[in-house]
């Protein structure tokens, strides 16, 4: 299963949350967010090197670029449904 | 006990947990919700509004707009206040027989509060176009747009909407950082918004620079706004950098960004109302009392600064103190009376106007010949005007603000570290204009 | 006796319009003790009787991320309000659903106030509020901030709850065999310290144990049953 940093998406892009990667304090806050494992996201919006605007669990969420390199993907969607 | 649990858990739990509630939404979810469009009106305007290359300019486009609106509408409601404080203020003086009291209550009370109350409309007006981006849902775009941009400052997106609204009033902006997750970069970003300039700050601009700038008047007063924006990104990247707390990258930036919706009036107004009634209180209380400290200082000892109907500044004890703290600003080229304006403005900056009004209005007939007053005092040249006004911009906006800093950053060493960094910061920036002009001959 | 109602939400869900939709705008406004966090509270008379009621901050989560969190969560345990109102975003259900969970595990007596409910149906969904009402066990009422739609029945829904003060709730997340174990083997060690167990939800604290909150952990710290629990970790790591 190949991973890749979310941050690595282009616009309109759909993919899987696999794993995030960082501090505490960060893993936490996107898991309350709802970056848990096997949650779809959608990038809405990226504008790089710029934050990234993603469609997760019904809510837009802008994250930086640097949490956005810490939540890793897999783009295999159809897999997971 | 939480390290030994920590050791023995890892993070598992944490992030296990949080899955297994999304995971239980989930099962409810599809027995109670039907339908859903994938692309709604509001992700298409985030298409354009938060474009890459679209995004700065709309924002700055709607900023600009924003200050035109509060300036222009806010305009002839500042004049009716300040007509109406005239008009009690000589209208009092004309009924009450005793000149003492008289002069308490049209000079001090009824023209300090017109001095103040003035800065209602604007203020308000300001608080209201805030309110009606934040609850169209922009303002947490704009926070976005300007991410990048504030990363490379060694902030983030979310301080970036504490300083907007410092432009209104300092308190609710630093009041504003609570939405900052990490400490370290919510008391940055508490230490920089005083330099955000505040309107309490424009009118000592606008005096200033209608007196003695000429038809740069306008170019004075928008070089302040610029210099403060300027400082706060100098000082900033300068903390990061030097004081050992802030070392590192910001915290990584997360924001909801909320559906676009239209604004209602209630709500609209409550925003405003509870940003704006933060300096009313200030203003009925710390700025009023300070007004009626200068007034007293400046009108006693009676029998000395009243000879016969002459009006003698010049005797009084606001001279009097002027001129001891007078050797401190000398080097800026400031005279006692900007002394002691800059002094009773750490109180609050209104009351640098206030100040002015208080010294040159009791000579002249009226508020509205301050200005020409000020001007043919002779106390400013145009290049020592711009280092006043850059002080004022620069040193503490006002003791409120003091009090609110140390409120949210809960910190003594904070606190006095901007008050003092603010300080020695507006005598360099107001030494350097005064120093480098001479050296370009504009003496 | 007057009602306690405490309001919650996440941001951006309308709650300063809900709070002041049901004080009819009047508010006194302090801080919390030795906090930097604004109070606010305000009353409202519904059929004779008083509530009052208390703003908390508008938050995503109970966990002790910051200040605002923790003055939310802090209240919601120590001082127990009646009934706690959850404003929750019709539009945006799966993530506000995240912290009803949250309070259900509190035990707290809720009732949810289903806000933007107009905008929700312009964007095409169809909320079942009886089915959601009945699969998490509480009252859920469909408001509309903006208009006042909903606030009737909010507050009758709020009555009716203070009244039959029920804790027991229908849904509790399953955290999985393994977990479930563990945390009802901490519970029971919490209950072993009865001044513990009579200020705190038991299974809350042991689940906060398990996801080594700061503030969970100093708690327990103080008390006599901290032994016994890091006994059962340990015995769970084997």
């Amino acid at each position: 299963m190949s991973k890749m940093p979310l941050a690595m998406l282009s616009e309109n892009e759909e993919a899987i949350v696999v794993e995030i990667r960082g501090g505490r304090g960060l893993v936490r806050r996107l898991s309350e967010m709802g970056f848990t494992y096997g949650a779809k996201v959608r990038i809405l919006h990226s504008s790089s090197p710029g934050p990234v605007l993603v469609s997760i669990r019904g809510s837009r969420i802008a994250l930086g670029r640097g949490a956005a390199m810490k939540i890793l993907v897999n783009l295999e969607v159809e897999k997971w449904q | 006990m939480s390290k030994k649990i920590r050791e023995i858990l890892g993070e598992d739990a944490e992030v296990a947990f949080a899955e297994r509630r999304y995971a239980v939404i989930s099962e409810i979810l599809p027995k109670v919700l039907k339908g859903a469009k994938p692309l709604t009106r509001s992700d298409m305007l985030d298409k354009a509004l938060l474009n890459k290359y679209l995004g700065i300019p709309i924002f700055l486009a709607l900023w600009w707009a924003l200050f035109r609106f509060t300036f222009d509408v806010s305009a002839p409601f500042s004049d009716l206040i300040d007509m109406f404080f005239s008009w009690l203020g000589e209208t009092t003086s004309g009924v009450i027989a005793n000149e003492q009291i008289a002069s308490f209550l049209s000079d001090g009370i009824f023209g300090g509060l017109g001095g103040v109350l003035v800065f209602l409309p604007p203020i308000f007006f300001l608080f209201l176009g805030l309110a009606i981006l934040e609850d169209s849902g922009y303002l947490a775009r704009a926070a976005f747009v300007a991410d990048r941009i504030m990363y490379k400052l060694g902030l983030h997106g979310k301080s970036f909407i504490p300083m907007l609204i410092g432009f209104g009033c300092n308190i609710p902006g630093i009041m504003a950082t609570r939405t900052i997750d990490r400490e370290e970069d919510r008391i940055l970003t508490i230490l920089v918004n005083p330099l955000m300039s505040c309107s309490a700050r424009l009118p000592v601009y606008i005096l200033v620079s209608r007196a003695v700038l000429g038809g740069y008047y306008t170019a004075g007063v928008y070089s302040m706004y610029i210099l403060g924006i300027a400082l706060a990104v100098l000082m900033a990247l300068l903390f990061r950098r030097v004081i050992p707390y802030f070392k590192g990258k910001p915290s990584p930036f997360i924001l909801e960004l909320p559906m676009y919706a239209k604004p209602t009036l209630r709500n609209t107004l409550i925003h405003m109302w509870e940003r704006g009634v933060l300096f009313l209180k200030k203003a009925g209380t710390i700025i009023f009392l300070g007004i009626i400290v200068v007034w007293l200082l400046s009108s006693y000892p009676w029998n000395a600064v009243h000879v016969e109907d002459k009006f003698l500044l010049e005797n009084s004890y606001l001279a009097m103190f002027g001129k001891t703290i007078e050797p401190i600003f000398r080097p800026l080229g400031f005279n006692w009376m900007g002394a002691v304006a800059l002094f009773f403005g750490f109180i609050a900056k209104e009351i640098v106007v206030g100040t002015f009004a208080t010294l040159f209005g009791l000579q002249a007939e009226g508020p509205e010949e301050v200005i020409p007053a000020l001007k043919s005092s002779g106390i400013f040249t145009p290049l020592t005007g711009l280092a006043f006004m850059a002080f004022t911009l620069i040193y503490l906006p006002c003791i409120a603000t003091v009090g609110v800093i140390y409120r949210e950053t809960n910190s003594w060493k904070w606190t006095l570290f901007t008050v003092i960094y603010e300080l020695i910061l507006a005598y360099v920036v107001a030494m350097a204009i005064v120093w480098i002009g001479g050296l370009l001959g504009y003496a | 006796m007057a009602i306690r109602v405490a309001v919650i939400g996440n941001p951006n869900v309308g709650k300063t319009l809900i709070f002041n939709n049901l004080t009819g705008g009047k508010a006194h406004v302090g801080n919390w003790p030795g906090k930097t966090v604004e109070k606010k509270e305000g009353k409202c008379v519904h059929k004779g009787v008083e509530m009052k009621i208390i703003d908390l901050p508008g938050t995503y989560s109970l966990t002790a991320n910051s200040i605002d969190e923790l003055v939310a969560r802090n209240y919601i345990v120590e001082e127990k309000p009646d009934v706690v109102i959850d404003i929750v975003d019709s539009s945006n259900l799966e993530r506000n659903l995240y912290l009803t969970l949250q309070l259900l595990e509190l035990e707290a007596n809720i009732v949810i106030a289903l806000n933007k409910f107009d905008i929700a149906r312009d964007l095409g969904y169809e909320i079942d509020v009886n089915e959601l009402s009945k699969l998490l066990g509480i009252p859920v009422v469909p408001t509309v901030a903006t208009t006042k739609e909903g606030m009737e029945e909010l507050k009758d829904a709020v009555l009716k709850a203070a009244r039959e003060k029920r804790k027991k709730r229908k849904i509790e997340v399953s955290y999985g065999k393994k977990f479930d174990e563990l945390i009802l083997k901490i519970q029971r060690a919490i209950e072993n310290d009865e001044e513990l167990s009579k200020k705190y939800p038991t299974r809350w604290l042991a689940i906060k144990v398990l996801e080594a909150d700061e503030e969970v952990l100093k708690i327990i710290d103080r008390s006599p049953c901290k032994h016994e629990i890091v006994n059962q970790l340990l015995e769970m790591k084997g």
